[in-house]
């Protein structure tokens, strides 16, 4: 009797063995094949072997897996909408805090990159009010000063880094940043005391001294006419001649900064993008 | 004994299942074809075609044809289109479907010429179901180019009552587009500077070139006469440069209306092709889901 119910228990195991440990073969080389394709970066035939696995196989133990490097595939491909949708799924089917978290960092990454930052800010807000990320804080705040970067708000950028870290490259780089931006307002500003100073301010000196020498001329031309009496020609000049240029100035100074900013910030970003070591969103 | 019999059941059992579960064949014909299914009704066209073609060495036939088609037309892969439209076997029930189809593909390609050349030759002979669509589509041609129209009548026919409204004032449009003249802009302003502008709907921009031309020219007239000849010439010069500004504002107002009534009329066809689909049918390959 004692026989028997050993024997039928070593069957049981072996069948049960063997049925847990082989069913799922040709569904693993079919994961396994995708991970090869992803990882030689054909991510559209990665794309199209997850989803024939997903399909054929909707309740594998890959599918956060699959879903996730689908997620990432359309994100290499920048098909950032698609990229989040999947990584979406990825987190509804994860079945651990990691799993949960990874994802949710990934949607945030995709946000950064797609500049989508207001969203990336309220899910980073989100995980750190999670109990269960609160050993994680520094990794989210190293992607919220990469929201900051995309944000183009290197100031920012540079106090978060800081704030992990005060000596990495990233740190460096923003506060660099930060202090060769051009400030706007104190381009116009002294624009409106001197004309073509804030285009001087900027580094465009012919402009400044062209917008200088344009409203001398039309400043002088108005004064004499209400000097020589004529002050339907000074209304006229100075509404016409010398606002319509003076308000130029304006606009100058502040296009030229902004402008110069924009090839300050476009450099950072090519060297991040280019030469950058470290994690990129 | 019994444990060899439990035995034997065992093996049997489990080379069964290897060999159901091990060797899942995801490149099977019929595999590959319920996978394709899936992806054309998730909206990935793409991929369902890429399937869909690695069945055609195998199970040809004219609804995968016909899918493949759809696919590449509703991704924008117009000349992949074209050419499985093109291949929809005669006896097949996609084939005026397809024909149709092709129509829309010349319509989404803004090929015209290739509408009506396609109508004449393969559809105006038959008389199907889909006659009366593509003579729509043939005779809508006409409203995007600068050809000759047909007659009202003949262009009104294949339309039902419902859309003929619509469709006559699309015709009554294009026959008498309500473009201004950029010559007779330019001449007005130059007699009466900003009538061009007014003439061509710019109405307030006519009123302040009008006021700001005059203005600057008397100006300019009274600092001569009161011999001050270096302001007068710095306003004579701001009252040349507004008079040449208007007449080359008035003239770039004409073209700007015309290229919007333009625009604006285009798009209306497009948006109402579109609405109907092109008069293409709902295949229904997805109703099951």
């Amino acid at each position: 009797m004692v026989f028997a119910m050993k024997t039928n228990y070593i069957i049981f195991l072996i069948i049960f063995f063997e049925s847990t440990s082989f069913a799922q073969n040709s569904f693993d080389e079919q994961f396994n094949y995708a991970v090869r394709l992803y990882e030689s970066e054909n991510y559209f035939d990665t794309v199209t072997e997850l989803k024939r696995l997903l399909f054929f196989n909707s309740n594998n133990e890959y599918i956060y897996r699959a879903y996730e490097t689908i997620g990432k595939s359309y994100k290499q491909g920048t098909k950032f909408s698609d990229a989040i949708r999947y990584f979406t799924l990825a987190e509804i089917n994860a079945k651990s805090v990691d799993e949960i978290y990874n994802s949710r960092i990934e949607i945030i990454r995709v946000n950064i990159l797609r500049r989508t930052t207001g969203r990336a800010f309220k899910l980073m807000d989100s995980l750190e009010a999670d109990i269960r990320f609160y050993d994680k804080i520094d990794e989210i705040n190293y992607w919220r000063g990469w929201a900051f970067i995309f944000a183009d708000d290197w100031e920012n950028a540079a106090v978060i880094f800081a704030g992990i870290d005060s000596t990495t490259e990233l740190t460096v780089l923003a506060k660099k940043v930060d202090d060769d931006l051009y400030s706007v307002s104190f381009a116009k500003t002294i624009s409106y005391i001197i004309p073509g100073a804030g285009q001087i301010y900027t580094g465009e000196y012919i402009s400044g001294l062209l917008s200088l020498g344009w409203n001398v001329l039309w400043g002088y031309l108005t004064i004499k006419s209400f000097i020589d009496e004529r002050i339907f020609d000074g209304i006229i000049i100075a509404n016409f001649l010398w606002l319509r240029f003076y308000r130029g100035n304006l606009q100058n100074a502040e296009k030229f900064a902004m402008e110069k900013n924009l090839i300050i910030s476009n450099k950072a970003m090519n060297y991040l993008q280019f030469e950058f070591n470290g994690l990129k969103p | 004994m019994k444990i060899t019999e439990l035995l034997f059941f065992f093996m049997l059992f489990t080379s069964v299942n290897h060999a159901q579960t091990k060797d899942f064949d995801f490149s099977s014909p019929i595999n590959i074809k319920k996978f394709a299914d899936f992806l054309f009704c998730d909206r990935d066209y793409l991929r369902a075609a890429l399937e869909y073609e690695r069945l055609i060495s195998s199970d040809v036939n004219d609804t995968l044809l016909f899918k493949i088609a759809l696919s590449y037309s509703i991704i924008g892969d117009y000349p992949f289109a074209i050419k499985y439209f093109g291949n929809i076997p005669s006896p097949s029930s996609y084939v005026n479907a397809a024909k149709l189809e092709l129509i829309k593909t010349y319509y989404l390609m803004n090929d015209y010429y290739g509408v009506r050349s396609f109508y004449n030759d393969t559809l105006i002979e038959e008389i199907n179901k889909y006659q009366l669509e593509g003579n729509k589509l043939f005779n809508f041609s006409y409203l995007f180019t600068k050809d000759e129209l047909p007659s009202k009548e003949e262009f009104l026919f294949p339309f039902n009552l419902s859309e003929k409204n619509e469709v006559s004032e699309y015709y009554d449009w294009k026959q008498d587009p309500p473009y201004k003249s950029s010559t007779i802009a330019g001449i007005m302003s130059a007699l009466i500077p900003g009538s061009g502008k007014i003439y061509a709907g710019e109405i307030g921009d006519g009123i302040v070139a009008f006021i700001t031309t005059t203005v600057f020219s008397f100006i300019a007239y009274d600092n001569f006469k009161a011999g001050h000849n270096t302001r007068g010439w710095v306003w004579a010069g701001v009252a040349a440069l507004f008079y040449a500004g208007n007449i080359y504002g008035s003239v770039a107002a004409a073209q700007v209306h015309n290229a919007k009534i333009t625009f604006e009329f285009n798009d209306g066809l497009n948006v109402f092709l579109q609405k109907n689909n092109y008069y293409t049918p709902a295949y229904g390959f997805c109703d099951e889901n």
